[in-house]
């Protein structure tokens, strides 16, 4: 067995109690010359590892009353007058030299048979050396002492008396030493470090929470067969707007929801072919005079979908499977719910048998891999897909469902005008809703707060 | 989202039998999401494609067809009158060029349906109407109005009780003094035209799109009533009356033509219209295998009417139904009326192999270099404030690119840097332990057009020793033990950093960014206690230079 280690405040107690096995605190601290603090200190340590045992008692100190501190400067009142009778034996000399203690002091000698009196004469008789109460009176002195210390017998008889004692009950401690700590070797236990005591708290640096989730949900997209793509977060109000069918007098593409860049117009924002498709299919079925310069205002995406819309049109596959993953802005007011910038996936399935029913089924799947386990699919409407649908899930800390994703079929509207002839399937929503849901939070502004507090601890609860 | 207040006992009651678990249980599979119920009382949210679902009246229309109640079509029964006429005057052409309308008499009018026809005429102006621009409504007491009318201009001295008002008030006082004059004014701000629709006795009728006039206010002694639609586009004028008069008939309300003439205006015929969709298509969309017939029952349950012919659908649609585009939305109109919760999800194997970005990956492997190098991963906006970036971080503005009308002053201009968030960062945690380092990788962004995006990464280390060496090995190692990259850094000045502390970060013979000691100015303002150093360099400019 390892020998164990000790402070240099425990050696120092543990050798007083050697020497002294029972010590108050106080008497400690006279003994190793150490502080009341580390006296302190020292004694909790010791007792957490069962080396010493603390007996808390209470205990009677006794000191002498006035008339205590009177005999102990002249004598017991008993004593003064057994030494007048060896030299006078006159009953008023007597009163007169002892004054108000005569009564008492005669009363104690007759009783005790130390006198003989007669009508006006007192006479020794047969007086003890040692009178009772006197030992005790001597102990006591000027300081204070435990009753302990002192004969029982004999310091009982000074007690019955008035104001010759003054007791006190205090409690006291009483520090020894358990067995084990008896057959500790000091010397022996010199060199090694104390491997039991508690130390500081250090910081783990980590990678963010939201970012961590994050990169769960791009690693499940790329096993689901998803390969990434990239966009810009400054796109024209074509590629955000116009290209997903919603009509340039649209409620959302107002100020007051979009991030509008200010005096920025896109130069070239597409080919002649699209810009005219596209604007055609606005003219035709939101019956208005499409505006091209609308179109090259810049905004800050408020969707991936803008990023995934533009690969299709490029590539144009006939089966593909894509993601794009990001920031994307909706001027709101930040609370608890919204913030202006957040985290967004998108989803993309191409083929020519692409259906809802696999859309949904690739929901259930995507779910299942975070774990969540219990969705349902309730109808919803986007400007740019048809069919739409939206994710349920039930979050179980809140009791509730709640929307998570929303999904559907790139409508005709959209798809056509920019070549793409195949069935998409998209689907997407904000990660910070996921991440919440796995980080137990309920205020999303949290993830942006950089609170180091929260950030060193953050543990995931889902 | 537009949203409608109902109850459920009044719901009950327009539906026909339907227990209000049933309803409460189904509204959900029309598109409608419940946002909050107490008791009787429920607040639905719906889309706003669908204003027919501004009503209980709309709401229990869709609810009887997937119940199975009622289905197929509504047919609006309008009987032809001759005692009900608009004339329109050709100056209206530049300011508000066409008017529709209806009557409707016989109805039931309380407080209730009062409100409920309001709070409708609201969302329809809101959403199809674009705020009153598009179209507007005007509902009015039939019998205090003197036919025909005539719907005309007038100028802004023309006088007349508007609604809501005791005495007579002309066009400017109007648009100046009250609510909606305030509110929507602007849509003829550029015009000294004004609509106004005038009856036989000269009495104004309605001043569009702004207020009625305050003598055909519809009270509960009303028994008839009179809707017109003003608007900049005939087809979406008559669209927005398609749903009022489905909604009044529907409420109990008989139906009568008026007949509006006069400067390309004509009668509403609030036709229906006919589609044709291809079963094929239909079950290749949903990934069933539905028969011709149960395509028919669905469609009918979500309030169309269809017949096969030959191999196709042949769908008869109802006015109200504008939102109706193409063949891809009378799919969706199957899948509701087949029912969403019918449809089994199913799990079709991938035939594409998945791969995360190229960037992506350099990313995330800097992320594992910095942190295994005790740096911890903040995240800030890339939409900032020009106090983060440039007054607390020292920084002269130079070219800002900032977005318009934002709602938070903390959230006005896109970052060019991050290392300022980070120390706004640092001065949030004074009370933190120290040492204290964090890492962020992001975007930024330069004005130019096009803006040019580039991603960036910033490090800072703050604690009682931090100092340059430190901060240089830091970057030194995260760019060698990573990516194999040399870095070499040469004297500079940036007002971030301290004078005489500060170097430019070179790679490869190139600037990518900045490293030093920071500005002992900024620390204090900031009130951090400690030294803090830290750098930002490009990533597009280094690691991910070849990508």
């Amino acid at each position: 067995m390892l020998s164990q280690v000790f402070h240099d405040i425990e050696k120092k107690i543990i050798t007083s109690l050697k020497d002294n096995p029972k010590q108050t605190p106080e008497n400690l601290e006279k003994s190793t010359k150490l502080s009341p603090d580390q006296i302190r200190r020292g004694i909790e340590w010791l007792k957490l590892k069962e080396l010493a045992n603390v007996d808390e008692s209470k205990s009677s100190i006794v000191s002498l009353g006035k008339n205590g501190k009177e005999s102990l400067e002249k004598g017991l009142p008993e004593r003064r007058l057994l030494d007048l009778l060896k030299t006078k034996s006159k009953l008023s000399d007597l009163q007169k030299e002892l004054g108000p203690v005569f009564g008492p002091a005669m009363g104690l000698a007759r009783k005790n048979n130390w006198v003989e009196a007669t009508a006006d004469t007192i006479t020794l008789k047969n007086p003890p050396d040692a009178l009772p109460g006197e030992k005790s009176l001597k102990q006591i002195g000027d300081s204070k002492l435990s009753v302990t210390e002192l004969d029982s017998d004999d310091l009982s008889r000074l007690l019955k008396r008035p104001d010759f004692v003054v007791e006190e009950v205090v409690k006291t401690k009483q520090i020894s030493l358990t067995d084990a700590a008896k057959s500790i070797n000091l010397d022996a236990s010199s060199g090694g470090i104390d491997v039991e005591a508690k130390v500081p708290e250090v910081f783990v640096a980590r990678t963010h929470p939201l970012k961590d989730t994050i990169d769960e949900i791009r690693e499940i997209f790329v096993t689901l067969g998803f390969s990434e793509i990239y966009g810009n977060m400054t796109q024209s109000s074509f590629w955000n707007f116009d290209a997903l069918f919603t009509p340039q007098d649209h409620p959302a593409r107002e100020l007051q929801d979009t991030f509008y860049l200010d005096g920025i117009s896109a130069k070239k924002i597409a080919t002649p072919d699209q810009i005219k498709k596209v604007s055609d299919s606005h003219k035709k079925n939101w019956r208005y005079q499409w505006d091209i310069n609308e179109a090259r205002k810049m905004v800050l995406r408020t969707h991936t979908t803008c990023v995934t819309i533009k690969h299709l049109a490029e590539a144009k596959p006939d089966e593909a499977r894509v993601f794009s993953l990001g920031r994307v802005f909706r001027n709101e007011k930040v609370s608890y719910k919204h913030l202006v910038e957040f985290n967004q996936i998108e989803g993309v399935v191409v083929g020519k048998d692409a259906n809802l029913r696999n859309l949904m089924g690739i929901q259930r799947e995507f779910y299942k891999r975070i774990g969540i386990t219990k969705i349902k699919f309730w109808p919803t409407f986007f400007p740019y897909t048809e069919p739409s649908l939206q994710t349920m899930v039930y979050n179980e800390r809140l009791g509730k469902w709640v929307e998570l994703f929303g999904m559907g079929i790139f409508r005709p509207e959209v798809t056509k005008p920019l070549g793409i002839t195949k069935p998409v399937l998209a689907w997407g929503g904000g990660i910070e809703r996921i991440a919440m849901l796995k980080y137990g939070l309920d205020d999303v502004r949290e993830f942006y707060n950089n609170n180091l507090s929260w950030l060193r601890s953050a543990t995931k609860c889902q | 989202m537009p949203v409608v207040e109902l109850s459920y006992s009044s719901l009950q009651k327009i539906i026909g039998k339907s227990s209000k678990k049933q309803i409460a249980d189904s509204l959900p599979f029309l598109g409608l999401d419940i946002e909050s119920e107490d008791k009787d009382l429920v607040r639905i949210e719906y889309s706003p494609n669908r204003p027919d679902y501004s009503t209980d009246f709309g709401i229990a229309l869709g609810m009887q067809g997937l119940l199975g109640i009622k289905t197929g079509a509504i047919k609006l029964k309008i009987k032809k009158s001759k005692s009900y006429s608009v004339y329109v005057k050709p100056d209206v052409a530049k300011v508000r060029p066409f008017v529709t309308g209806i009557v409707a008499k016989n109805g039931k009018i309380d407080d209730k349906i009062i409100k409920q026809l309001m709070a409708m005429q609201e969302d329809l102006h809101f959403g199809i109407g674009r705020k009153r621009k598009k179209s507007s409504i005007g509902i009015h007491d039939l019998d205090k109005i003197q036919f025909p009318l005539v719907y005309t201009t007038t100028d802004r001295k023309h006088k007349f009780i508007p609604l809501n008002s005791e005495k007579e008030l002309s066009i400017t006082e109007i648009l100046e003094t009250t609510d909606v004059g305030k509110d929507y004014g602007d849509l003829l701000a550029n015009s000294s035209k004004i609509p106004v629709i005038i009856d036989a006795n000269q009495n104004t009728v309605s001043f569009p799109p702004i207020i009625n006039a305050a003598v055909t206010t519809v009270t509960t002694k009303t028994k008839n009533l009179f809707v017109e639609v003003t608007g900049i586009n005939k087809a979406d004028a008559e669209d927005m009356l398609s749903v009022v008069a489905t909604i009044l008939q529907s409420a109990g309300f008989s139906l009568e033509t008026v007949t509006i003439s006069g400067a390309k205006n004509s009668t509403p015929k609030l036709a229906e219209r006919k589609m044709t969709v291809s079963p094929s298509l239909i079950n290749q969309t949903l990934g069933l295998e539905l028969n011709a017939s149960k395509i028919v029952s669905s469609l009918k349950k979500s309030r169309l009417d269809a017949a096969v012919k030959g191999k196709n659908i042949v769908c008869t649609i109802p006015a109200y139904r504008f939102d109706i585009f193409g063949e891809m939305d009378l799919v969706e109109e199957v899948a509701l009326g087949y029912g969403i919760q019918n449809l089994e999800p199913t799990m079709t194997p991938s035939q594409t192999l998945g791969q995360t970005s190229p960037v992506s990956l350099q990313l995330k492997s800097l992320n594992q270099t910095m942190i295994g190098l005790g740096y911890l991963e903040a995240l800030n906006s890339s939409l900032t404030s020009k106090r983060v970036l440039y007054e607390m971080a020292n920084r002269e503005p130079k070219t800002i690119i900032s977005v318009l009308d934002s709602k938070s002053q903390e959230h006005t201009i896109l970052r060019d840097l991050i290392l300022p968030g980070l120390l706004e960062n640092l001065s949030k945690n004074i009370h933190e332990s120290y040492p204290q380092k964090l890492f962020e990788t992001g975007t930024v962004f330069t004005a130019g057009n096009p803006i040019s995006e580039t991603i960036n990464l910033s490090g800072i280390s703050a604690h009682q020793d931090a100092n340059f060496t430190e901060i240089k090995s830091v970057l030194q190692s995260a760019l060698k033990t990573g990516f194999d990259l040399e870095i070499a850094t040469k004297t500079t000045e940036h007002p971030t950093f301290e004078k005489g502390h500060c170097a430019d970060v070179i790679i490869n013979n190139k600037t990518v960014g900045v490293i030093g000691e920071i500005n002992s100015k900024i620390i204090e303002n900031y009130k951090i206690r400690v030294p803090v150093v830290g750098f930002e360099i490009s990533l597009s400019e280094s690691i991910l230079k070849s990508l």
